[in-house]
């Protein structure tokens, strides 16, 4: 397979560390309000080339949000996000795509009059900088399609397919742009724990390839599996921040989630 | 892109090209007319299913018809500009129109994207009716027969006009324009964060489509010698416009012309039946293409949604 | 001369949005409960004229009083329209209500002009020519009463729905219509229910409209824009909104007749520039809490 990721870098995985990487995405201060009410606010982080970076918080914390506001969908009211120092902010979200930063999306839209393929080809048509011409589009969907598991798929209509290869379509949609960061909005949810072994899989083969990826998710498990950091929201503000053990032991996690979440993911699973 | 070249469909273009150029050695006045009016109909049809390809549903074209048949006519009674000259300057200034619109109208989905184009178009009419000083008023404008009442030569004017929007629809179609407007129309948010500029194909789509609005009503004002606010502002001419491509079957090439020979020669029938409310046909169509066959006629006979990649095999 | 004119201008203003309110209610009514814009709302309008008209013409019946022939009459045409054109295209994406009730419109518009011709008609009774004067100010007693009655159309209206267990139900449904299910509440019924009534209040309205402009097939079109600038100004689905937007339309429309050259010409477009004014620059209405 011969798939480059722009933005790939050869260096070792920081798992574990606690030291703070040379940054991909910078995060100061990121305020939205809704109405009268503090979607996220003042939310501070970085994230490092190479990182599995998790955004976890009980519903309504506001990580979508932060999504939103990442990939221009939202526009913050106060707040720097700077994607390889560059300044992001007010840019509208198409021009974020271009500059590297790809998503998906947590209530999978794929166009529905669109096959699997020409949905991957529309995103690597648009989404890139520079422009590539229709027959090379065309040829890296395909193999795009094949990577993620839906090579013989790539002709079909998204409505006709289950979950599991919808969120492939989001995937493979997301990767055609050639991101330099990839944000996962909850990619796991609704996975039976075969296509969520597979998913963890496909994520871990992405960073290999030197993908960086800040992820939502709300399946303790998976973070816990394969995150070199978590980021914890709380009512839109960040509560707590480190590797996957230290924060699961952060009374103000747990406190947050009153407990629920994270007995969840000390159960054995079937 | 394949595209599998059958010598059946060639042969069958071929055929009907040679037809359609023969056409006024063969029949009368009266069909040539009719086929006049066909061609202005499909012009129309093929216009407003390129605006639809991006979720823009108009209901107000007649605005930009009005305004391409008023600056020919108004062009030729003040400074004596030629009718095809006229036509375009009509088809030049329905596009400056229609690219502030659609700024104007980016943000707006759906039904208040139409609502608003209802608007537009009878305020156009309103406006027109104020000020006859500089647009003749109630009484209209008249202008005299088009190439002194050669019906042949309007004919070929008007089927070249037509070549000329059945190519931008087959540009629009096999181009990755197809992409960026069909993904803004299913989905334009996230057309966006994938890397659409939704702003550039929204307008685009509204310029080009004005284009041959405009000129297909600076046609009309030369060809009919006389226009008058209620008839080339009104809601007749927006509801024609998008009948025939829905009937037909929408963001195709084939569905808007298809869909336009059979509603025109529904109206034509009731023109000579009944001497107003002929157009109580487009009603009932739509109703039933809404109720019964959303995918218009070539949806029917297709029977699926084709895939925008013609794959080399199934 | 000024403080006359302002008041006379004023008070036809207030008059003439009594009249739009009546119009525009039923449209409020569909667009709360259910979520569509009906575009053929207008001719609803138009057939209660119509039916005033040919009432008070060959049977002499005042049009004041078949009001409530009207309403009835288009109340069964609402239930029947609604059985077999919305129905079926409830959970349609709008793009398809909005075409299938455009196309009722248009169909309706014609089968008027093929049965009636596109002659104006006027419903001439013996007292339309009187005129009361308050002070400074002069008004029609046709004007008048259709004032007052479509006041009261309204006032029914409200009681309709604060007080009447159906109407209690759209309520309901219009904010929560998966809650009203779950509380046992028949849905379906009370969209049928309200689509009738809305009908109904148009045809009402219908009566009014005819006493006091002319009716002919295109009027329920002239009627639906100018609702569709009142939905605009008002707040989408609300009534009071509906009632506010009236006031703001017929008002400006006064005021445009009385103090801009050939303003009378001119207050016919008020309603579409106010559209478009306020479309573009607030894309979800003035007032508008957006519906979905």
């Amino acid at each position: 397979m011969n798939l480059e990721f722009a933005g790939a870098i050869h260096e070792s995985p920081l798992r574990g560390s606690a030291v703070i990487p040379m940054s991909l995405l910078e995060v100061k201060n990121l305020t939205k309000h809704f109405g009268g009410l503090a979607a996220v606010q003042g939310v501070n982080f970085a994230i490092g080339r190479g990182e599995i970076v998790s955004l976890i918080g009980p519903n309504g914390a506001g990580k979508t949000t932060i999504f939103n506001l990442l990939s221009g969908v939202y526009t913050p009211d106060q707040g720097e996000v700077r994607l390889d120092g560059e300044d992001l902010v007010g840019r509208r979200p198409f021009e974020i795509c271009r500059r590297g930063m790809g998503r998906t999306f947590q209530i999978m839209q794929p166009f529905p009059h669109m096959t699997v393929l020409e949905n991957v080809a529309t995103s690597g048509l648009f989404g890139r900088a520079p422009k590539a011409s229709m027959k090379k589009v065309e040829e890296e969907a395909r193999e795009l399609c094949r990577w993620v598991g839906l090579g013989e798929k790539a002709g079909m209509f998204p409505r006709n397919l289950p979950v599991a290869d919808q969120k492939r379509i989001e995937i493979a949609r997301a990767l055609a742009i050639k991101p330099k960061l990839l944000l996962l909005d909850e990619v796991m949810s609704g996975l039976t724990p075969t296509e969520t072994a597979e998913a963890i899989k496909l994520v871990r083969q992405l960073r290999e390839r030197g993908m960086t990826i800040f992820l939502i998710e709300h399946v303790m498990k998976v973070v816990m599996g394969i995150s070199d950091r978590v980021i914890v929201l709380h009512h839109g503000e960040k509560i707590s921040e480190g590797p996957p053990r230290q924060v699961a032991h952060d009374s103000k996690v747990i406190e947050a989630y009153l407990g629920e979440e994270m007995e969840n993911s000390e159960e054995p699973s079937c | 892109m394949n595209r599998s070249f059958s010598w059946k469909k060639g042969f069958f273009l071929l055929f009907l090209i040679l037809f359609v150029l023969g056409f006024p050695r063969l029949v009368d006045a009266y069909f040539l007319h009719l086929a006049v009016t066909f061609f202005l109909a499909m012009i129309l049809a093929s216009s407003w299913d390129i605006l639809a390809r991006t979720g823009q549903v108009s209901v107000g074209q007649a605005g930009l018809f009005g305004i391409g048949a008023y600056t020919a006519a108004i062009l030729f009674n003040r400074i004596h500009l030629s009718p095809v000259l006229g036509m375009v300057a009509g088809a030049m200034v329905s596009v400056l129109v229609a690219a502030l619109l659609g700024y104007l109208t980016l943000r707006l989905r759906g039904i208040y994207f139409s609502i608003t184009t209802i608007a537009f178009a009878e305020a156009l009419s309103v406006i027109w009716l104020m000020t006859p000083g500089f647009t003749g008023g109630a009484m209209g404008l008249s202008t005299p027969p088009l190439f002194g009442g050669d019906r042949q030569q309007a004919y070929y004017l008007i089927l070249g006009i037509l070549a000329l929007t059945v190519a931008a629809v087959w540009l629009i179609q096999s181009t990755r324009l197809n992409f960026a407007f069909t993904a803004i129309r299913e989905n334009e948010e996230v057309a966006n964060v994938m890397g659409i500029n939704p702003t550039r194909y929204k307008v685009l789509a509204f310029m080009v489509s004005a284009f041959f609005t405009g000129f297909a009503g600076g046609f009309y004002s030369h060809y009919n010698t006389y226009i008058i606010p209620y008839e080339v502002f009104g809601l007749g001419i927006s509801i024609a416009c998008l009948v025939m491509p829905i009937f037909g079957g929408l963001y195709t090439i084939t569905g808007p012309i298809l869909g336009t020979i059979i509603v025109k020669v529904i109206e034509e029938y009731l023109r000579v039946t009944v001497s107003y409310g002929h157009q109580i046909a487009y009603g009932l169509i739509l109703v039933l293409v809404v109720l019964f066959m959303p995918e218009g006629v070539v949806g029917l006979w297709r029977n699926k949604i084709s895939p925008l990649f013609r794959p080399a095999s199934r | 001369m000024e403080w006359a004119d302002f008041l006379q201008s004023f008070a036809n203003g207030l008059l003439i949005a009594g009249l739009y309110a009546a119009v525009t209610l039923g449209l409020t009514l569909v667009l709360g409960v259910m979520g569509i814009v009906n575009f053929a709302h207008g001719e609803m309008v138009m057939l209660g004229a119509y039916n005033t008209f040919w009432l008070f013409t060959l049977l002499g019946i005042d049009p004041l009083l078949s009001i409530g022939l009207s309403g009835l009459l288009l109340f069964f045409i609402g239930l029947f329209i609604y059985r077999f054109t919305i129905r079926p295209i409830l959970n349609d994406p709008p793009l398809n209500q909005l075409l299938l009730t455009l196309g009722l419109s248009i169909f309706l518009q014609n089968l008027a002009m093929i049965f009636w011709k596109t002659d104006s008609r006027s419903v001439i009774t013996p007292y339309s020519g009187i005129s009361l004067s308050l002070g400074e100010v002069h008004v029609g007693l046709t004007r008048l009463l259709t004032f007052l009655i479509a006041v009261g159309l309204t006032l029914l209206l409200l009681l309709f729905l604060y007080k009447a267990r159906p109407g209690r139900a759209m309520r309901a449904v219009s904010e929560n219509n998966t809650a009203s299910w779950l509380i046992g509440i028949n849905v379906q019924k009370t969209y049928l229910l309200a689509f009738g009534v809305a009908c109904a209040l148009a045809g009402a309205a219908g009566a009014l409209v005819s006493t006091v402009m002319y009716t002919f097939p295109m009027v329920g079109f002239k009627l639906s824009l100018k609702a569709f600038c009142i939905l605009v100004l008002g707040g989408l689905g609300n009534i009071p909104g509906a009632l506010f937007g009236s006031v703001i339309l017929g008002l400006t429309e006064s005021f445009v007749g009385t103090y801009v050259p050939e303003g009378s010409g001119w207050a016919e477009g008020i309603s579409f520039i106010l559209i478009m004014i306020i479309l573009i620059i607030k894309p979800t209405g003035l007032v508008g809490t957006r519906r979905e």
